[in-house]
C-alpha cells in the first residue's frame, strides 16, 4: 500500500516541478530565433556581454533606429563573455538553432574562429549598406575572412601610454619626454622613476598576453601568420618583443600582478606611474577620483624595428548577424544604419558609455574633441582616434588563443634566461602540436 | 593535562574557524565599499552599502533570479533526496551481484566531466522542447550516482535488526523504508539535503546552457554576468555574492540540528 | 531460501529501477554520443572521422601530459591532507560537551558556500606581491624579499592546494559528522572507563566506524580533483606557464576557448573517466569491502 503513497509523492513532486516550470515558461519572450512580428512589432534579439558598455551601445542604437522604425524592438540578453562563448558553441555544435539570437557580439580574435568552425552560420556584410571605407582599416582587416566581410565593426581598443604627470615630473620628466618614445627609452625612464620616486613604472602579468599582443601589433605582426601557421621562429618582431618583455621583467620597474583586480588596483591605489592599455581603460582609471587632473596620455611606445609605429590596439569587438535568422534582413538593416554608419550613434556611444568606435566620420564631431578635466584638460579622444588611424592592420587568424597558450607555456623559461631562439623553436613546435 | 587538551582543541578550532570566516568577513566589508577601495584592498567598513544595493537592483533583476534559483534548488533537492535514498537503500539492503554491477556502471557517469556530455544533452532537451524551463535544469541533475553512493555507504551502518523487527510487525518492504529507514537516517538526509541544495543552488554550467531568456536566469548566472564587465564594479558584485550565499547558510543552520541529536537517540 | 532470495532481489530492483533509468538516460546516452565523437577531429562543425587518431594524439600531447601531471600532483598531495583534517575536525566537533561547537561547525562549513568569485579575488590579493601574506612573513623576518607566489610554478601549485583544502575541508566534514551520529556514544563511554585515551579512541573507534564514509569521500574527492576546474581558472588561470593547468581546464579550452575540437575534447574526457574508474576500483579494494 505504502508503495502507492511513495509513488504518488514522487509523481506529485515531478508534476509540481513540471507545472511550475510550464507556468512560467509559457508567454516567455523565448523562441528567439523566429521571434517574428507579434502584432506588428518587429523584434530582434541580441547576445552581448557587459550591459553598461555593449548593452548600452545597443540601447542607443535602438533609440536611433526607432526614430524611423517605430515598430522596432530589441531585446538584449546579457551574459558574461565566457558564458556567451559556451552557449554559442554548445548551440552550434549541437546543431540546434532554437534559442540562438539574431545578433551576436564577437571580439576580434574570435572572428575567424567562428566563421571557419561554423561555416554558413553568419551573414556576410560585404555587399551590404555598410560603407567599410569609413572605418579604420585595421578593424575591417580583422573582419575579413577569405575576402568576405562578416560583420559590423564596433568598438576599438586603440592603445595609449597613460601616465601620472605628478610622479613623472617628480622624477624629472615632462610631457615631451614621453612623446613617441621607444620601449627601450620607456624602460630607461622607468628606472629613473623607480629610483627617484620609489614607484613602479608599470605592472607585469605573466599570465596575461595583453602586453605582448600590443607590441606585436604595433609592428604589424601577430602570433600566427595569415595562413594560420605559428609565427614564432624567424620573426624579428616576435624576437624583439620577447627581448623587451625580459628586459622589463629584469629591470625591476614592473610590479608583478596576477589578475585583473590587482592590475586595476595597482593604478587606482597609485602604485604605478604608467599604464599601457586600450582606450576603454579610461573608465577604470577615472574610478580613482582622488587622482583627478593627475593623468595624461601619450602615444604607445614603439618597437625600434622597421615597421614599428607608436600605435597599437588591445581588444575590441564587432556585431555579427546569424545567416539563418528569420529576422536577418531587419537585423542587418538595424546594424547597418546605426553602428555601421551613424555618426550620431558614435557621438552618443562616447558621451554616454565612454566607448570609442572606428567610424572615421564621427572623429571630427564635437564629442570626440572634448577635453577631459581628469586627464589634465587633454583632448584625449581626439588623440586616441588620431592614433587609431595609424594602427597596423593584421590578420588575427583562427588560433590566437592556442598560440598565446603555447607562448605562455615557455614564458617562465624565457624570463629565467633560456636561449631565446631555442625557446621560440619550442613554442613553435608546441603550437603546431596543438593545432594539428 | 585535561584542561591543556581542551585549550589546544579550542585554539585549533578557533584558528580553523578564523581562516574559514576571513573571506566571508571580507565579502561583508566589501559590500560597504566602492569598487576601487575593494581592489585597493581596504579592510574596513565604508558607507557605500545602500548605494551598492541600489545599483545592483537597478542593473540586474535579482528578485526574479532569486526566485528562479529557489524553485530549482528546492524541487531539485527534494527529488534528489527521494530518488537517491530509495536507490541507495535498494542497492545496499537488497544487495546482489547484478545490482552491484549496475551500480558500478552508474558510478562511471559521475566520472565523466560534464562539459563532455553537455552538447548531446542539450540536443536531447531541444528535441523534447524542454529548453528554457526549470524542468530542463532539474531533470538531468536530480539523480546522481554521487548521492546514491552516499546513501549506500551510510546504509552500511544502518542497524538491520530494525528491519527484521519491522517485518515481524508485518510491515511490507516499502513501508519499512518509509517508516523505519527514513526517520532513522535523519542525519544522513540532513547532510544530503545541505550538500544537494548547495550544489543545485550554485549549479552553473547546465543552467547557463539550458536557460536562455533573461527572466529565467538563476542567481549564479547574474553574478557571472556582473563580474565579467570590462570595468567590474566589485561593490555590487559583493552584494550579489552575499545574497547568493545566504540561502545555503540558512539551510545549513536549519538542518545542522540533525547532527546534534544523533541517529540512535532518535530511535530510542 | 531460494524463493525468498529471489523475492527480495525482485523488491530490490523496484527500489533501484527508476533512479538507475534516469541516470542511464541523462548521463549514459550523452556519454555514448560523446564516445562516438571521440573518433572525430576537426574544428567546430567541420570534422571528420579519424579512427583512433585522437587517442594516439593524446599519448604524445605535451599539454595533456602537463595537465595530467598537475592534476595527479594535486590528488596525491591534497586529498589525504583534506580528508584527514576533515576527520579530525568532525571528531572534535562531535563531542557533545564541546562549547561553541555550533559556531565552529558553521564557520568551517562556510568556505564551500562562499562564492568562488569573491574568494578568488581574495586569494589573489592575499598572495599578491604586496599582499598580506608577504607582509606577514617579512614582519616575522622569515623572508627578506617579497615572493611572487602565483608566478612561481611550485608556489602557485601550493596556493592552489591551499585553496582547494580551504574550500572543501568543511564539505567533507559534513559527511563525517553525519556518519559519526551512527556511533553509539556509549561505545566511547565504555572506552573511557577502560582508560583508552582520546587519541586511541579516534583511531580505534571513530575511524573504523565511519570507514564506509571515508571510502566515499576518498572516491568523490579523487573524482572532484580529477575534474578540478574552478579554483585553477579563477586563481591562476593555469599559470604561470601552464604549471597549474588541470585536465578539466584543458577539456574546457579545447571546447570553448580554442578553435573548438569537440572530438579531441571527448577523447581527453574519456581519459579522465578511465583514470578515475581505475583509482576508484583500487580504493574500493583497499577500502575493504570485506564481506
Amino acid at each position: 500500500m505504502k508503495k502507492k503513497a511513495l509513488s504518488t509523492l514522487l509523481v506529485t513532486a515531478l508534476m509540481a516541478g513540471a507545472l511550475s516550470a510550464c507556468g512560467s515558461s509559457d508567454n516567455s519572450t523565448g523562441n528567439t530565433s523566429n521571434s517574428e512580428a507579434e502584432g506588428g512589432k518587429q523584434k530582434v534579439v541580441a547576445w552581448a556581454w557587459d550591459p553598461s558598455f555593449n548593452g548600452k551601445a545597443l540601447k542607443i542604437a535602438e533609440e536611433i533606429f526607432k526614430q524611423e522604425h517605430p515598430d522596432f524592438e530589441l531585446e538584449v540578453v546579457d551574459m558574461a563573455k565566457t558564458d556567451l562563448e559556451q552557449r554559442l558553441n554548445t548551440n552550434l555544435a549541437a546543431g540546434v538553432t532554437e534559442g540562438l539570437p539574431d545578433i551576436l557580439l564577437v571580439n576580434d580574435p574570435n572572428i575567424q574562429k567562428y566563421v571557419n568552425s561554423y561555416p554558413g552560420t553568419f551573414a556576410e556584410f560585404t555587399n551590404s549598406s555598410v560603407d567599410f571605407s569609413q572605418f579604420s582599416q585595421y578593424k575591417v582587416d580583422a573582419l575579413t575572412v577569405d575576402g568576405k566581410i562578416y560583420g559590423v565593426p564596433f568598438d576599438i581598443g586603440v592603445t595609449g601610454l597613460f601616465y601620472r604627470t605628478d610622479i613623472l615630473s617628480e622624477a624629472g620628466f615632462s610631457a615631451e619626454d614621453l612623446e613617441n618614445i621607444t620601449w627601450d627609452e620607456y624602460i630607461e625612464i622607468g628606472k629613473v622613476v623607480k629610483e627617484k620616486t620609489g614607484k613602479y613604472m608599470s605592472t607585469i602579468n605573466p599570465n596575461d598576453e595583453a602586453w605582448t599582443s600590443i607590441l606585436l601589433q604595433s609592428a604589424g605582426s601577430w602570433y600566427i601568420t595569415t595562413d594560420n601557421k605559428g609565427n614564432f621562429v624567424n620573426n624579428p618582431v616576435m624576437t624583439e618583443t620577447l627581448r623587451l618583455y625580459k628586459a622589463i621583467s629584469d629591470s625591476g620597474i614592473a610590479k608583478p600582478v596576477t589578475g585583473w583586480s590587482e592590475f586595476v588596483g595597482s593604478f587606482n591605489a597609485g602604485d604605478v606611474a604608467t599604464v599601457v592599455s586600450g582606450v576603454w581603460q579610461i573608465a577604470s582609471i577615472m574610478d580613482a577620483e582622488d587622482q583627478k587632473g593627475l593623468w595624461a596620455v601619450a602615444p604607445t611606445p614603439r618597437i625600434n624595428i622597421e615597421g614599428g609605429v607608436n600605435a597599437s590596439n588591445e581588444g575590441g569587438s564587432n556585431w555579427f548577424v546569424f545567416d539563418g535568422s528569420a529576422n536577418k534582413e531587419l537585423a542587418m538593416d538595424f546594424l547597418g544604419s546605426t553602428i555601421g554608419g551613424s555618426s550620431e550613434f558614435y557621438e552618443r556611444f562616447l558621451t554616454e558609455a565612454g566607448g570609442v568606435g572606428s567610424y572615421i566620420p564621427a572623429f571630427s564631431s564635437e564629442a570626440y574633441q572634448q577635453t577631459s578635466e581628469f586627464f589634465s584638460n587633454q583632448a584625449i579622444y581626439a588623440d586616441f582616434t588620431e592614433w587609431s588611424t595609424k594602427v597596423p592592420g593584421i590578420s588575427l587568424g583562427m588560433y590566437t588563443q592556442e598560440a598565446k597558450d603555447a607562448l605562455k607555456n615557455e614564458l617562465p623559461n624565457i624570463l629565467n634566461g633560456a636561449d631565446l631562439e631555442k625557446s621560440l623553436a619550442n613554442i613553435q613546435q608546441l603550437f603546431e602540436q596543438q593545432v594539428q | 593535562m585535561r584542561k591543556l587538551g581542551a585549550i589546544g582543541k579550542h585554539a585549533f578550532l578557533l584558528i580553523v574557524s578564523a581562516v574559514s570566516l576571513f573571506p566571508f568577513l571580507w565579502m561583508i566589508i566589501g559590500m560597504t565599499n566602492t569598487s576601487s577601495d575593494i581592489v585597493k584592498g581596504k579592510f574596513s567598513f565604508g558607507s557605500e552599502f545602500f548605494n551598492n544595493v541600489n545599483r545592483l537592483f537597478e542593473q540586474a533583476n535579482v528578485g526574479t533570479a532569486f526566485l528562479n534559483s529557489l524553485l530549482i534548488a528546492v524541487i531539485g533537492t527534494l527529488l534528489t533526496l527521494l530518488l537517491c535514498s530509495v536507490a541507495g537503500y535498494g542497492f545496499e539492503i537488497y544487495r546482489t551481484k547484478g545490482k552491484d554491477r549496475l551500480f558500478g556502471v552508474l558510478m562511471l557517469s559521475m566520472m565523466m566531466p560534464f562539459a563532455a556530455i553537455m552538447i548531446p544533452l542539450f540536443r536531447l532537451f531541444s528535441q523534447w522542447g524542454l529548453l528554457n524551463s526549470a524542468v530542463a535544469v532539474i531533470l538531468p541533475t536530480m539523480t546522481t550516482a554521487f548521492m546514491i553512493f552516499f546513501f549506500m555507504q551510510n546504509t552500511k551502518s544502518f542497524p538491520r535488526e530494525l528491519l527484521q523487527a519491522g517485518r515481524v510487525d508485518g510491515l511490507n518492504e516499502w513501508k519499512l523504508f518509509t517508516h523505519i529507514y527514513m526517520p532513522t537516517m535523519k542525519p544522513t538526509y540532513a547532510a544530503a539535503a545541505i550538500i544537494t541544495f548547495m550544489s543545485n543552488w550554485n549549479n552553473f554550467l547546465w543552467p547557463l546552457i539550458a536557460l536562455r531568456t533573461a527572466e529565467k536566469k538563476t542567481l549564479p548566472l547574474v553574478v557571472s554576468s556582473l563580474a565579467s564587465s570590462y570595468n567590474p564594479d566589485y561593490g555590487i558584485i559583493m552584494v550579489a555574492i552575499v545574497i547568493t550565499t545566504l540561502p545555503t547558510i540558512l539551510i545549513f543552520f536549519l538542518l545542522q540540528k540533525q547532527f546534534v541529536q544523533g541517529m540512535l537517540g532518535s530511535v530510542k | 531460501m531460494r524463493g525468498s532470495l529471489n523475492k527480495s532481489s525482485l523488491i530490490g530492483w523496484q527500489f533501484v529501477l527508476l533512479p538507475s533509468a534516469l541516470i542511464l538516460l541523462f548521463s549514459f546516452f550523452p556519454m555514448v554520443q560523446s564516445f562516438i565523437l571521440s573518433f572525430e577531429s576537426g574544428k567546430g562543425n567541420v570534422s571528420e572521422y579519424v579512427g583512433l587518431g585522437n587517442y594516439s594524439r593524446l599519448l604524445s600531447d605535451p599539454m595533456f601530459r602537463q595537465a595530467l601531471f598537475n592534476t595527479i600532483l594535486y590528488l596525491i598531495v591534497q586529498v589525504p591532507i583534506m580528508l584527514f583534517m576533515g576527520l579530525i575536525i568532525a571528531h572534535l566537533l562531535n563531542s557533545p560537551k564541546l562549547k561553541l561547537r555550533g559556531f565552529y561547525r558553521t564557520a568551517i562549513f562556510l568556505p564551500c558556500v562562499t562564492s568562488l568569485v569573491s574568494y578568488s579575488v581574495l586569494f589573489k590579493s592575499i598572495f599578491a606581491v604586496d599582499g598580506i601574506f608577504n607582509k606577514l612573513l617579512m614582519n616575522l623576518h622569515i623572508i627578506n624579499e617579497p615572493i611572487a607566489w602565483l608566478m612561481d610554478p611550485v608556489w602557485a601549485r601550493v596556493v592552489i592546494i591551499l585553496a582547494i583544502t580551504w574550500r572543501w575541508t568543511g564539505y567533507n566534514m559534513i559527511f563525517y559528522l553525519s556518519a559519526m551520529q551512527n556511533i553509539d556514544p556509549s561505545v566511547y563511554e565504555a572506552a573511557s572507563i577502560d582508560g583508552a585515551s582520546k587519541f586511541r579512541q579516534f583511531f580505534s573507534i571513530t575511524i573504523p566506524m565511519v570507514k564506509p564514509i571515508i571510502l566515499f569521500t576518498a572516491i568523490i574527492s579523487t573524482n572532484g580533483t580529477l575534474q578540478l576546474f574552478d579554483e585553477v581558472v579563477n586563481i591562476t588561470n593555469g599559470g604561470p606557464g601552464n604549471a597549474t593547468m588541470t585536465i578539466s581546464q584543458y577539456i574546457y579550452n579545447l571546447s570553448f576557448v580554442y578553435t573548438p575540437n569537440f572530438g579531441y575534447a571527448a577523447t581527453v574526457s574519456y581519459a579522465i573517466v578511465i583514470i578515475v574508474a581505475i583509482l576508484a576500483f583500487l580504493q574500493m579494494k583497499i577500502g575493504g569491502e570485506k564481506k
